[in-house]
């Protein structure tokens, strides 16, 4: 039987994706704006103005409520002593395994958003690919950070 | 050898040509669209002469600025025309000197040496534009004692005969067979193409036509058509014969721990893989060579130069009977083992036809709307588009003998990866919506290659074997042959 890796990413990460969704409405917003005033200007028909507003809300709705949360409920997951497993994606459902002796370094990293909510990004590096947790809470962040690499220094390396 | 020492002269004149290669486009282009503009003529002559005395110059003082010398067991070389730079790079860490020679090489005795060295971000590499023959076996020499010194010989010590072995050496036949049924022709033709629309205003089409149309007015037709085929034909012979220069004398050797690989008639050029660096095998076979059952087999190698018209992959068979590549390889890469691969199973088959098909509908759609009835010709790309997913589809497989994963699929070629478990970097499982559905699963496997990654995807396996490889590759989840299917996260 193949195991779902356990763990999940902070409950907070959920309200950093649904601001940062709101930031992106926003800019879509402004556009939607612009082109509302010019239909206003030049007297396009009025369903136009209609299908933008339809559109806008679909968008809101989407990117502020859905994705996010879609997002949050498949993000999974796992730190062992030899690997690291990952699940996650919203349509494509991904699942990636990195064995520790693969691991060459390992990143934190806070935007603005993140640092306010006490959440972290750690990048896990390989030779050849990189993976990312998105916003873990930063002591855990921490600990993945120092754990991964105590265990990616003891492995030893063959390429 | 602490003196410091300057390249062949030739290298000014190498180097020069460089930078003209370089400034080729720029400078073709700037005549071109400048010859249009209202400057005068005169002013763009003098631009571009200037430019080719500019890049003389240049050749000849960076050439003189070069020198390199052997110094406390370190190659060092200073460089650079305004910025002086100097690199030092400790001999036991360069791997190999790879030597080639160049048309302008051949008449002096002269090698281009490149130096490789396992860095990883590829920084410590130098080139030698242009030494002497003796002077490249000389540094050789140097680096072999300060390696075997470094490996626990002392230097009077007997070092034992380098073991060489002949794997391969192409045939004559081969190396026809291998020019006439490469992709060159694609190449040599999209370049034509490309020229010809560049110079589409300097070629006096007019002048040119006007005469012969009024002789073949009423075969105009098959005139082009002849023209048209004798433009293809040139292009194949062009591009047969660039790939003969190229492939002539290919040998591949293994001498102690490394693959050495020599070719070229024109351009002599000679490569080593130390065996450690090898991350996969990859072993590839284009339309016309698969029913042939011939194959092309390349190595993906780990660090390397990091230049990128040199990528990590490397030929080491250009063309070869497939049934005979196990023979030739498995004594020499460890774990090489080849077989028959799982196929992707039959219902999937349809997605496989969908995929194809999502990509022709938009063509059809655009071409009805263009040219109306005569888009309806556009509907011939659906069936021939379903043949092309069948052979995606056939093409399609995977399998795992102890620590190695095969998996073979068709981009444009049919690819068959050969990688064992300590050199894959991760894995990856992918399932869509649809696939879920279906009961399919898309399995991606990366090894490292060059400074970056590579590696092979195959989608729409059977998802219990695609559970089967993951699992493999797992070091906590014991391998299992019957595995129900993931849990499905509740939504």
């Amino acid at each position: 039987m193949i195991f779902l890796p356990e763990k999940r990413i902070s409950e907070r990460a959920l309200t950093v994706w649904r601001i940062s969704g709101c930031i992106n409405f926003l800019i879509v917003f402004l556009i939607a704006g612009g082109f509302i005033a010019l239909s206003i200007i030049f007297k396009w028909p009025v369903w136009i103005i209609g299908a933008i507003l339809v559109f806008l809300l679909i968008y809101g709705f989407l990117f502020i409520y859905l994705f996010p949360l879609m997002r949050w409920k498949r993000w999974r997951y796992e730190v062992r002593e030899q690997e690291i497993e990952l699940q996650h994606g919203v349509f494509i459902v991904k699942r990636t395994l990195v064995p520790m002796i693969r691991v060459q370094h390992v990143d934190t990293q806070q935007g603005p958003i993140l640092r306010k909510y006490e959440l972290a990004t750690v990048t896990v590096s390989t030779a050849a690919t990189i993976h990312e947790i998105p916003a873990l809470q930063l002591e855990e962040a921490e600990e993945l950070r120092v754990f991964i690499s105590r265990l990616a220094r003891v492995a030893d390396e063959d390429v | 050898m602490s003196e410091p020492k300057k390249l062949h002269p030739i290298s000014a004149v190498l180097n020069a040509l460089k930078q003209l290669k370089e400034m080729i486009i720029p400078l073709v282009a700037f005549v071109v669209f400048g010859s249009r503009g209202s400057i005068g003529g005169n002013i763009i002559l003098f631009a571009g002469i200037a430019s080719i005395i500019l890049v003389l110059a240049y050749g000849v003082i960076s050439w003189f600025r070069y020198t390199y010398r052997i110094e406390e067991n370190e190659l060092r070389i200073e460089y650079g025309i305004i910025v002086r730079k100097k690199r030092y790079i400790p001999l036991e860490r360069i791997q190999s000197l790879d030597l080639s020679e160049g048309i302008l090489h051949r008449p002096f005795g002269l090698v281009k040496v490149r130096v490789e060295t396992a860095g990883s971000g590829g920084e410590a590499e130098a080139v030698l534009t242009a030494v002497l023959k003796e002077e490249a076996i000389a540094i050789n020499n140097i680096l072999q004692d300060v390696k075997n010194i470094h490996a626990g010989h002392f230097e009077n010590e007997e070092i034992p005969p380098k073991h060489e072995e002949i794997l391969y050496k192409i045939s004559g036949k081969e190396l026809l067979m291998l020019a006439s049924t490469s992709g060159g022709v694609g190449v040599v033709l999209s370049a034509v193409i490309a020229f010809i629309s560049q110079f589409d205003e300097l070629i006096p089409y007019e002048k040119l036509f006007k005469n012969i149309e009024s002789f073949y007015v009423s075969g105009g037709i098959l005139f082009i058509s002849l023209l048209v085929f004798i433009g293809f034909f040139l292009a194949w012979v062009i591009a047969v014969i660039s790939t003969m220069l190229k492939y002539a004398n290919f040998t591949l050797k293994r001498v102690d721990d490394d693959f050495i690989i020599s070719r070229g008639l024109l351009e002599k050029r000679q490569t080593t893989i130390p065996l450690k660096r090898v991350q996969a095998v990859r072993i590839t076979e284009n339309l016309i060579r698969q029913p042939l059952r011939y194959a092309s087999v390349y190595i993906e190698s780990a660090g390397g130069s990091g230049n990128k018209d040199e990528s990590a992959r490397v030929t080491i068979l250009p063309f070869i009977k497939k049934n005979k590549i196990h023979d030739i390889l498995q004594s020499h890469l460890e774990g090489f083992i080849s077989g028959e691969v799982e196929p992707a199973p039959k219902r999937a088959f349809i997605r496989y036809c969908i995929r194809g098909w999502m990509m022709v509908v938009p063509v059809i759609i655009a071409m009805l709307f263009l040219l109306k009835i005569w888009g309806l010709l556009f509907l011939l790309l659906l069936p021939l588009s379903a043949f092309w997913s069948y052979l995606v589809y056939r093409d399609a497989g995977w399998r795992v003998d102890g620590s190695q994963l095969i998996l073979t699929y068709r981009s444009i070629v049919k690819h068959t990866v050969f990688m064992s478990k300590n050199k894959i970097q991760s894995i990856d499982m992918k399932e869509s919506y649809f696939q879920r559905k279906k009961n399919l699963s898309t399995i991606e496997a990366t090894v490292k290659s060059g400074l970056g990654g590579t590696g092979g995807e195959v989608v729409d396996l059977e998802k219990a074997d695609v559970i089967k490889i993951y699992s493999w590759y797992s070091k906590s989840v014991p391998a299992v042959e019957e595995s129900p299917a993931i849990e499905k996260p509740e939504m």
